[in-house]
Parts: structure tokens; sequence; C-alpha cells
């Protein structure tokens, strides 16, 4: 078969996918530019601008400037705080769920067991109430006390943990009962069929919905804040809020970071599925 | 000569199914015997058994002097390394191919050598490009398994298994999944390969096939082996009317 065959006889199938594909593009550039109008909006809602039209005054939000030049760079301080205690309690949860999805596959009753009381547990109580519990409960079990930043990786790798095991799990059955007998009648034990063959393309499922959780996990390290003692964004922007009375321009400024956050880290997220998906399947 | 594969009073069971009744078969070393049959007729359970992808409800499979004698459901720890052996001898190839999709032509290849057999690398690779070139595929060596056709597929699946040196291959309709005209290179790789003498079990709808390669030819119904015999004489001449209605309705396609 020619390729030029092939051209002749869809041109009419690729006029309308062209069309499409214009459609397409008008249409997100036509969304962009509102997401600029929206942007432009909420920055004039907050621009302190008075204006007179005859009867009509509208008065906008007012800032205090000094404030935010003051305060803007510790409150941005944060960032790395927040990262890393995210990027940590990720690493901590990926092994997790996937210790706790192999164990949920497991026909050993106690380990299977173990596994969904683990995940039951965790994902019937609050994460605020984790974070809460390896902080000022600890103690009281005969432990060290754990300082805020090493109790909230534990409560947020647990927590979070429990969730993925979902991921993982649907991520080792998503591989085909055929791969594994074919590892199998190769002569592979369970654990090399496992490690070479299941895993590998477990994995390639497993990484975008592990990414959306490392995103959600950004915002969420915002609670550890609550132990007092973690310096990420969120514990700066309050206690410098607090002590000006400038709450307002404090949450706003890690408000922007998170959402930035959030958009550069989805980005990257998205171009990490584009290169997995067109891996060869 | 001693038997290769030799399957004593197999019985299988899926719940309430019975599945295999009480199924014996033995296969000489170079031999290739054609396992025919209507779907659900146990044709398959019965290959799989043998490499015990299906334990057997109870029953005796030998492989190569192997046995595993089944007689409860939970098999003791030596005979599973003995199972294991057996599959060490048995190569066995799917009707849905079964490549490795995140492993190239040639990793697919030397993937089982190295991790089960410990096989050096290098070794390995000189073995896997022996079977690829077997096979005619050479050329598609570093290719990913969804580059290629469904022939080429299955003819690199029976590569695959061939690396680990077998002493009898397994084909369970082979060329079921394939289109039409893709099935031709695949059974001109499995002809070859009889007549290099390696000793062959195949399940085929495939009456060309197994009237030019097959040593014997047995019909399967309901879980039992009716009737045996060459290829020549089965299809000429069957005995029992339910083989002729089978085969009746087989050519007729």
């Amino acid at each position: 078969m020619t390729t030029t065959h092939m051209a002749d006889s869809n041109t009419q199938a690729q006029r309308i996918l062209k069309q499409q594909d214009r459609n397409q593009r008008n249409f997100t550039l036509k969304v962009a530019g509102w997401w600029v109008v929206f942007f432009l909006f909420l920055v004039f809602l907050f621009s302190g601008v008075k204006i007179d039209l005859g009867p009509i005054h509208i008065k906008t939000i007012t800032m205090d400037q000094e404030f935010i030049n003051e305060w803007a760079g510790f409150i941005s301080g944060g960032v790395p705080q927040t990262i890393l205690i995210s990027f940590l309690s990720i690493i901590f949860a990926s092994i997790l769920a996937l210790v706790t999805a192999i164990a949920r596959l497991s026909r050993f009753s106690p380990v299977y067991a173990a596994a969904t009381f683990y995940t039951s547990l965790i994902r019937g109580t609050p994460l605020y109430l984790q974070i809460f519990f390896f902080f000022l409960a600890w103690p009281q079990l005969g432990f060290e006390p754990l300082p805020g930043f090493v109790a909230g990786v534990v409560a947020l790798s647990l927590n979070y943990g429990a969730y993925m095991s979902e991921i993982f799990r649907a991520g080792i059955s998503s591989v085909s009962k055929g791969q594994r007998e074919s590892a199998l009648a190769l002569g592979m034990t369970n654990g090399q069929m496992m490690r070479r063959i299941v895993l590998p393309q477990a994995l390639r499922f497993v990484v975008p919905p592990t990414g959306n959780e490392f995103i959600a996990m950004l915002k969420d390290s915002s609670l550890v804040s609550a132990t007092g003692f973690v310096q990420e964004i969120m514990w700066r922007a309050t206690k410098v809020g607090r002590a000006n009375f400038h709450g307002l321009e404090a949450l706003l400024i890690a408000a922007l970071w998170y959402w930035a956050m959030t958009i550069i880290f989805s980005w990257l997220q998205s171009r990490l599925e584009q290169r997995m998906s067109r891996g060869e399947r | 000569m001693t038997p290769i594969v030799k399957v004593t009073n197999l019985d299988k069971h899926f719940g309430q199914l019975h599945v295999l009744k009480d199924v014996s078969l033995s296969v000489e070393p170079t031999e290739v015997v054609c396992i025919i049959g209507r779907s659900g007729s146990g044709k398959s359970t019965l290959l799989r058994c043998i490499n015990f992808l299906e334990q057997p409800t109870h029953g005796s499979i030998e492989v190569d002097g192997l046995c595993v004698d089944v007689e409860q459901a939970r098999l003791t720890g030596e005979q599973r390394q003995v199972l294991h052996e057996i599959r060490l001898h048995t190569g066995m190839v799917f009707q849905e191919f079964n490549l490795f999709p995140h492993l190239s032509v040639i990793e697919n290849l030397i993937e089982a050598p190295v991790t089960v057999k410990g096989l050096p690398h290098d070794q390995a690779i000189a073995l896997a490009e022996k079977y690829l070139d077997q096979v005619g595929l050479m050329f598609k060596r570093d290719e990913f398994p969804n580059r290629l056709s469904g022939g080429q597929k299955q003819r690199v699946a029976i590569a695959r298994a061939l690396t680990m040196e077998p002493k009898v291959m397994l084909f369970d309709e082979p060329t079921s999944a394939l289109d039409p005209e893709l099935i031709g290179e695949v059974l001109e790789v499995m002809k070859q390969l009889a007549r290099n003498g390696m000793t062959m079990l195949v399940i085929t709808h495939e009456m060309d096939f197994a009237r030019d390669v097959a040593n014997r030819v047995l019909y399967m119904h309901e879980g039992e082996f009716i009737e045996e015999g060459t290829p020549a004489r089965m299809f000429s001449d069957p005995r029992d009317p339910r083989t002729r209605q089978f085969l009746d309705r087989l050519l007729r396609q």
C-alpha cells in the first residue's frame, strides 16, 4: 500500500480533520483570552483603584503595599519547604502504596487483612487529625517527640500511601493475565515475574496519576503548618499575617504561590503523561 | 524410546465442571502431535496442565523424566520445584502471542535466559540472534512488539520460547488470532521446527498443517480423546461419528 494512494482516498477525511483541528485551536485561543480577562479582573479587584463616574463610586480592595514589600520575600521563602515536604512524602507514599497494593493481591489472609486494615483506618480519619496524632499524641505512646516536619511527612506519607494503593493496585491488575502466564511458562518465579514483567508495565500506568497526587499533596502540605514548627508557605503567611493584622495580603501571596506551583507541576505532569503514552504499547 | 511427555490419568475440574476426564497421552521425542476438537472440549486446558499453568485436579505429568503426581490440591515444596523444572524444559506459544510490550524484540528473547537461567548477557544475545534468524526476523531485532504484524509477533514468540532451548514445544492455537494472510508465515516456521526434530504438541484448526507435519492427530471431545490416528487416516476415514461430524464441518468452511 503506497502513501499516495492512502492520501488520495483520505483527502475528504483529512479536510474534515483539519477543519476540526482549526476549530479546536480557535476555541483554545478564545479560552486563553478569557483567562487573561478574568485574571486582569482579579488584579483590578485588588488594585485599590477608586473610580468616580458621576453618581457611581467604585472602590476596589486596597492592599498594604508596604507590608507586601516587607514580607513577600519571607513568605516565598517557604516554597522550598513546601516542595521538600511534598516530595519526600510522595516518595514514601509511593513505596507504601506499592507494598500495600501487592499485599492486597495476596491470598494469604493476614497479609491481605493488614493491607485493607491500614487503608480503612487511614481513609476513615482526617489528614489533619493524623498530622496532629504524630505531633501531639506520639510522645504519649512513649516515643521521643517528633519534630513538626517529621510528623508532617509521616502523616502525609501514610495518608497518601493508603489512597494511592488503589492506583498501584489498578496498575498491577492492568497487566494482562497473558503476560503473567507467558512469564511463568518461560520458567520465571512469581517474584521474577513481578519484578521483570508486571511492575515495569504497571509503572507506566501509575506515573501520571501519581503526578496528580503530588499536585494535591503540594496543597495538603499546608496542613502541616498547624503544628507551628514547620516553616512552609502557609505557616509563614499566617504568622506574619496575624502579627501585622494583614491576613489578606499574606494569604494572597501564599495563594499565588500554591496556584503557580500547581500550574507548573500540572504542565510538567501532562508532558510526562504524553511521553508515557507515546511509549511502546 | 521413552516418551518426552507423558500424561497419565489426568483429571481437571473447574468447580462443578469436569473439563478433563481421565486423559492419558504420551509423546515420543521428535514426534509432532496435533490435537483437534471443538472449543470448550478441554484441549487448551490439557496443554496448560502440562506446564502447570493450570493445576490438574489429579493425575500425573511427566516431562523429560521429571514427574509430578498430583494427589491433593496443595503441592509439596518438592513438587513445586519439579514443576518449575518442567517449565524450563517446555516452551509455550499462546494464541495471543503475549510478547512483553515494554521490551524490544531482542530483550523479549533474552529476558528469560538471563533472569531465569542466569546466562551471561552476551551469550544470551548470541542465542537469541540465532533463533531470531531462524524465524527470519533479524531485521526486527530492536523494534518494539507494537511495531510488528500479528504474524511477526507470533514468530518472535516462537523464537522467545526456543531461546530457553526446551525439549518440547506446546502450541495453543498459535494461528487463531491471526488474519488469514498472516497464518502462512507462522505455519512455515513451525514446519521448519518440526523438520529440525523438535517435539511438538499443537492445538490447531489448520488441517493442512496437521496433514503435512503431524505424526499423529488426536480428537478431543468433552474432555476425552475419542479417536486418534495418522492425519491421512483421520481426515480421510474418521471412524467415530463425532469426529466425522467435526471434520465435515471444518473442511466445509
